[in-house]
């Protein structure tokens, strides 16, 4: 069942190079659902891996990534749904006839075994002499440095020495699909930048596709050419960084990649009356489907979009979401906090009807709602804050969504 | 730092002397004395007490040398079958749920637990010429009982649970993730078994074998009730001892007896060896 062995190797290998003019997707999972007892841990998850691309599938614990990928090793099987792999449904192979790579969170090398004989391990299974073996193995050890400590039994290993040997032992077989389960979460923080970087670099001259498996949000950033966000077994949006980042379409999404202000209200005569108790004017932008009073809608916002200002009332941003008080200045290095309590209080006498102070009913049940934002040290510079002063606050991109669900 | 843990022993050293550590210590070694250590020193001081010569005439007794063979023979067998066994049942008992594991698991248990001499009864009522299973027998050629076959069926059920005793937590501890990973290297079951659960089992195995081979080789009570007890033919080394000392041949029985110590003590210390490696 194995795709014939190419034994022209790393770094330039020939069979990476021919998939990689298909225009088909490298790996495609369609559908997956799976349940364990009653609860259900994926739910119609959906995507396509391009040849040579790396898509890195983010999610809290729980969200069933990791179940996403032992279901493509083979090492769990779907209660529905495929999986293709270079046009090959592979979804009722077992693990050892799927030519997978996986590297998995504490690398699982074989504790008796050299080094050497770890990264070998995948050929003497398919059978490859003894020479050829200690060729392509030869050539590996090169590749990730490690030629020195060939015959060192991996726990005499570092822990990035140990991951290095853990994917020369994934790559030596030429899987068709590399697998990464959380393979960074061990290292410490310096170590685990430096072999993303490597990784990364690897990946791009091999033109392997690769899956990462991660809840780090950096690291998604750092690795994905695509990122999709899994959340309790659905997948909530696919993209590039830029997309899921700039564009996310759920709240989830915005909240779990980076931060972001979250304001909830409902629709209410063209304006939204926010939670809170107050009234804001909705950002321009229509939606397609007209909108009824009493719809929930949500306005997200990242921090470092809005802008303050301390002429109340000038709307230097395409959309003004009213005024507030600062309550906190927090210097953070690259960046400062600022921390600001919207106003409720009609602060523009010009348009009064944009931030409505409501009946006095209302206005005791308002609840104080806070609004994170991030300056640069220019902005923090030119414009000095305090506790205590009145900003007006913009938004130089916002986010409107509709109904209620995170 | 340095100077507050100098300090701290300085304190330790001016502890006043305590009384209950060297009391405490003659006490144990003062029991050990005739509970232990002298009957053990004793086999050696008699053993040599009419010079070597008169140990080495007493060990090249043909019947002597031919019981000694029996039990390495009949011990060896039963560890290798232990082993075997040990390897999978604990397979069995780590990697799969079933209804009666654990009515299985206390059977496998069991024989440790069991008086020898009742262990060796309930084989000659199974295979004995009126038992269950040896009726049958009685009509053909083979026979068990009375036989080396008959001590290896003893040894092996007094020793059944040792081996699967140390492999099967071994097994427990044994990181699935290896498995999978040899899996989706391209590995069938067998052959993740054969080179990464083995190897790892390795040391595990080794000392199950010894506890086995330990027991087996000291085995007296079930294999005087099954073998026979016939010199030159089913006689074990601890057989020899007893029937020698029985006819009033105390060189003969000191010199088996001394043999046998030396092997238990050989054995007991790669036993030690082997259990510390086990708890890396």
């Amino acid at each position: 069942m194995a795709r014939p062995m190419v034994m022209t190797l790393f770094p330039e290998t020939q069979a990476f190079a021919q998939r990689s003019t298909q225009a088909q997707p490298a790996l495609s999972v369609r559908n997956l659902t799976k349940r364990f007892g009653n609860e259900i841990v994926l739910n119609d998850v959906s995507f396509n891996v391009a040849e040579g691309e790396s898509l890195v599938l983010l999610g809290p614990s729980g969200s069933g990534k990791s179940t996403t990928l032992r279901i493509i090793a083979g090492l769990e099987t779907p209660d529905s749904g495929e999986v293709v792999l270079h046009e090959r449904e592979i979804e009722h192979l077992r693990a050892r006839d799927r030519n997978v790579g996986v590297i998995f969170q504490n690398y699982a090398l074989f504790p008796e075994m050299t080094v050497a004989e770890n990264i070998g391990f995948g050929l003497k299974i398919r059978g490859v002499k003894a020479r050829k073996r200690a060729e392509v193995v030869d050539r590996l050890l090169e590749m990730i440095n490690l030629n020195d400590q060939r015959d060192k039994k991996p726990r005499h290993l570092s822990g990035g020495q140990q991951q290095r040997v853990a994917i020369a032992r994934a790559l030596a077989y030429e899987p068709e699909v590399l697998l990464f389960d959380e393979s960074f979460s061990a290292l410490d923080p310096h170590t685990r930048v430096g072999l993303r970087r490597e990784i990364r670099q690897l990946l791009r001259r091999l033109r392997v596709p690769a899956l990462f498996i991660t809840h780090d949000q950096e690291e998604a950033m750092e690795l994905g050419d695509h990122i999709a966000i899994l959340n309790k077994g659905r997948l909530e949006q696919i993209g590039t960084p830029q997309e899921i980042y700039n564009d996310p379409q759920t709240e989830f999404v915005a909240t779990f990649l980076g931060s972001a202000n979250v304001l909830k209200g409902e629709w209410q005569d063209g304006l939204i009356r926010l939670d809170h108790g107050y009234f804001v004017v909705p950002p321009h932008e229509a939606f397609d489907i007209p909108i009824d009073d009493g719809e929930r809608v949500k306005i997200i916002f990242r921090p470092e979009d809005v802008l303050l200002s301390t002429m109340l009332g000038v709307a230097e941003s395409p959309y003004h979401l009213g005024e507030g008080e600062v309550t906190e200045v927090k210097f953070t290095g690259a960046t400062e906090a600022v921390t600001i309590r919207l106003l409720n209080s009609p602060l523009r006498p010009s348009r009064p009807q944009l931030v409505t102070s409501i009946s006095e009913h209302t206005e005791a049940k308002a609840k104080e709602c806070f609004v994170k934002t991030l300056r640069s040290k220019w902005d923090a510079r030119r414009v000095r804050l305090a506790p205590g002063n009145r900003v007006s606050i913009g938004l130089k991109a916002h986010k409107l969504l509709r109904g209620d669900t995170e | 730092m340095a100077v507050a843990s100098s300090n701290l022993s300085a304190v330790k050293k001016k502890r006043r002397f305590d009384l209950a550590k060297p009391t405490g210590i003659s006490l144990v070694v003062v029991a050990m004395l005739p509970l232990v250590i002298m009957p053990l020193l004793s086999i050696f001081i008699f053993g040599f007490s009419k010079g070597p010569s008169h140990f080495l005439e007493a060990l090249v007794n043909p019947a002597a040398i031919f019981s000694l063979k029996l039990s390495l023979i009949t011990s060896s067998v039963a560890t290798v079958c232990n082993v075997v066994f040990g390897v999978l049942a604990a397979w069995v008992m780590t990697k799969y749920e079933f209804r009666g594991a654990s009515a299985l698991m206390i059977v496998i248990s069991l024989p440790t637990a069991i008086p020898t001499a009742v262990a060796g009864f309930a084989l000659l009522l199974l295979w004995g010429p009126f038992g269950l299973l040896g009726q049958f027998l009685e009509a053909t050629d083979w026979q068990i009982m009375f036989t080396t076959a008959a001590i290896i069926l003893a040894n092996i059920f007094v020793t059944f649970p040792l081996a699967f005793g140390t492999i099967q937590p071994a097994l427990e501890n044994f990181d699935t993730n290896l498995e999978d990973a040899a899996e989706t290297m391209g590995a069938s079951r067998w052959q993740a078994f054969r080179y990464v659960v083995l190897p790892s089992l390795r040391t595990a195995i080794i000392t199950g074998a010894l506890l086995t081979f330990a027991r087996s080789i000291g085995e007296f009570g079930s294999t005087i009730m099954v073998s026979g007890n016939m010199m030159m033919k089913t006689q074990t080394a601890p057989l020899y001892i007893y029937a020698r000392y029985n006819d009033g041949d105390v060189e003969a029985a000191n010199a088996i007896a001394i043999v046998l110590a030396i092997i238990s003590f050989a054995i007991f210390s790669l036993i030690m060896i082997f259990r510390k490696r086990l708890e890396r």
